[in-house]
């Protein structure tokens, strides 16, 4: 059972993933992506990693995509966007295409580990986070700050004093 | 499921993400691509965090998602500020810098 919903969600994931990539509309690309965020979101369920699943939702296909989505429709875009050469579209597909068969002939070989008990509840994060990591964590507050000014000044509609 | 298999389908998914950053030409759909590569490598440390039975990973995932955010927003507002100055997101328009 949980075999059939992990292929189910698996291809739910590879296919909005395709979407993101394939659809013409910005804002289409933009809704398969918080698809595929869910999927992975469902992944990190079944590793079970409960509290990153939960701000995955949160913070990347609620907040970030909410961002995306409103820029999209502020921006209006209209007009179809140029395709970029054939040759170029057609040597990025079989360069991906090369390294991932590559890749995942011997994933299977290579990574013969046993899925272990550990839970990352948010006890257990919370635990590394403020003991281990406090600092990196103080440190990403600064980075917030600093990205919040930084996205202010530069959308900041500058007043032209040339007349 | 094998650990193996969700090393797998991350592997895909960035696959996927890098040929839209290297095929399409607007900005905001390359920026969402990133977006996609980055969430499979975020999926690739959980696996392997499950994988070793250490915590480590998954607050590394945790930080990948505070950096998201904060070129999410800074990303955003470039692509605002050059949207003013050329009218335009894609990247062929903003050659400017080019010798």
């Amino acid at each position: 059972m949980e075999g059939l919903l992990w292929y189910l969600v698996a291809g739910l994931a590879l296919g909005s993933a395709l979407g993101v990539v394939l659809m013409h509309k910005p804002l289409y690309s933009a809704f398969c992506l918080v698809l595929n965020l869910f999927c992975v979101a469902v992944m990190f369920g079944f590793l079970d990693a409960h509290f990153l699943a939960v701000s995955q939702v949160i913070v990347y296909a609620g907040a970030i995509m909410v961002l995306v989505v409103f820029v999209i429709m502020l921006l209006s875009l209209e007009g179809k966007e140029r395709s970029s050469s054939k040759f170029i579209t057609v040597l990025a597909a079989a360069g991906v295409v090369g390294l991932l068969a590559m890749i995942l002939g011997p994933i299977k070989a290579a990574f013969p580990g046993k899925a272990s008990a550990i839970t990352g509840g948010v006890e257990a994060i919370g635990m590394e986070l403020y003991s281990k990591y406090l600092f990196s964590f103080e440190i990403a507050s600064v980075l917030i700050m600093v990205a919040i000014v930084g996205a202010v000044v530069l959308a900041r509609r500058i007043k032209s004093n040339a007349n | 499921m094998p650990i193996s298999n969700y090393l797998a389908l991350a592997a895909v998914l960035f696959g996927i993400g890098a040929l839209g950053v290297m095929t399409r030409r607007n900005t905001i759909v390359v920026f969402m691509c990133i977006e996609l590569m980055l969430n499979a490598v975020n999926l690739t440390l959980v696996a392997f965090s499950k994988m070793h039975g250490e915590l480590s990973g998954q607050v590394g995932v945790f930080f990948v998602m505070v950096v998201a955010a904060a070129e999410a927003a800074v990303g955003l507002a470039i692509i605002i500020s050059v949207f003013r100055s050329i009218l335009s997101v894609e990247t062929p328009d903003s050659s400017e810098l080019r010798l």
